[in-house]
């Protein structure tokens, strides 16, 4: 489970599913959610943040089992802990910067004049 | 464990900086023991470091890095001071009585080396953290 891994199909497919959800004309509806032809992009996108929000889970989760370990005394790494503490933090601050970018995006297309 | 690129080595030379923190511990703990369960006084323990191939990651460019791990934990065999003490437990028929080869000041000496190691790898830590959030702020 690599993040940098995770996120670079992302950052290169994102921009063709919504290249071709442009051209689609569901796109125009937002609100059509139930329609089957609408779930295939929602999914796509629900599907990229749900596979990063994972990841960053992943990380908080293993920084958390490393501060119990420390806390409980069955391990002396504080810096392990620490650590493991950080890179969840940059984790976060990277999904942050990949949602700012999806949601720029997806404000971007629907200000297009059409 | 490979979002911050490099910390993997670091993180296994602050265990080897703390092991080594550990046993000069353990040096100035027994600087007067003179009773072990090997029989005679405590002798110095000392530790040797030896290079560990990092697991490869994709993400360096397949680049092999090698972290440090501590190789060895060995007696210094230097025989220790004779003290002529008759009323010690551990004395001789002449009334010598063997202290453990502990120099105290040596051993400050390595307490500060591995504390400031210690130190040095900690910066490397905050820098490559520092680095990430450098590149994630392209965004901004």
């Amino acid at each position: 489970m690599t993040p940098i891994g995770s996120v670079n199909p992302l950052s290169t497919s994102p921009l063709m599913r919504l290249d071709a959800a442009s051209l689609s004309p569901e796109v125009a509806q937002p609100a059509a959610a139930g329609s089957a032809s609408a779930a295939v992009p929602t999914d796509a996108f629900s599907a990229m943040l749900d596979h990063l929000v994972g990841d960053v889970t992943a990380k908080d989760a293993a920084a958390t089992a490393a501060t119990n370990q420390v806390l409980m005394g069955n391990s002396g790494q504080l810096h392990q802990s620490v650590i493991a503490m950080q890179e969840a933090g940059v984790a976060f601050s990277l999904m942050v910067q990949v949602r700012n970018k999806l949601v720029e995006s997806y404000q971007e297309l629907m200000r297009m004049q059409v | 464990m490979n979002l911050i690129s490099g910390v993997d080595v670091t993180a296994g030379a602050l265990n080897a900086q703390k092991l080594r923190l550990d046993i000069v511990a353990q040096n100035i703990a027994n600087a007067e023991t003179t009773r072990t369960a090997e029989g005679g006084p405590y002798q110095r323990q000392v530790v040797s470091f030896a290079t560990e191939l990092v697991k490869q990651q994709a993400n360096n460019g397949g680049i092999p890095l090698q972290t440090v791990k501590v190789a060895s934990i060995t007696s210094d065999p230097t025989p220790g001071q004779k003290v002529y003490n008759p009323q010690h437990p551990d004395a001789g028929a002449d009334g010598m009585v063997t202290m453990p080869n502990v120099n105290l000041a040596f051993e400050m000496v390595d307490l500060i080396t591995a504390s400031r190691a210690y130190e040095a790898n900690l910066s490397v830590v905050k820098n490559a953290k520092q680095m990430a959030e450098k590149a994630l702020e392209i965004g901004h």
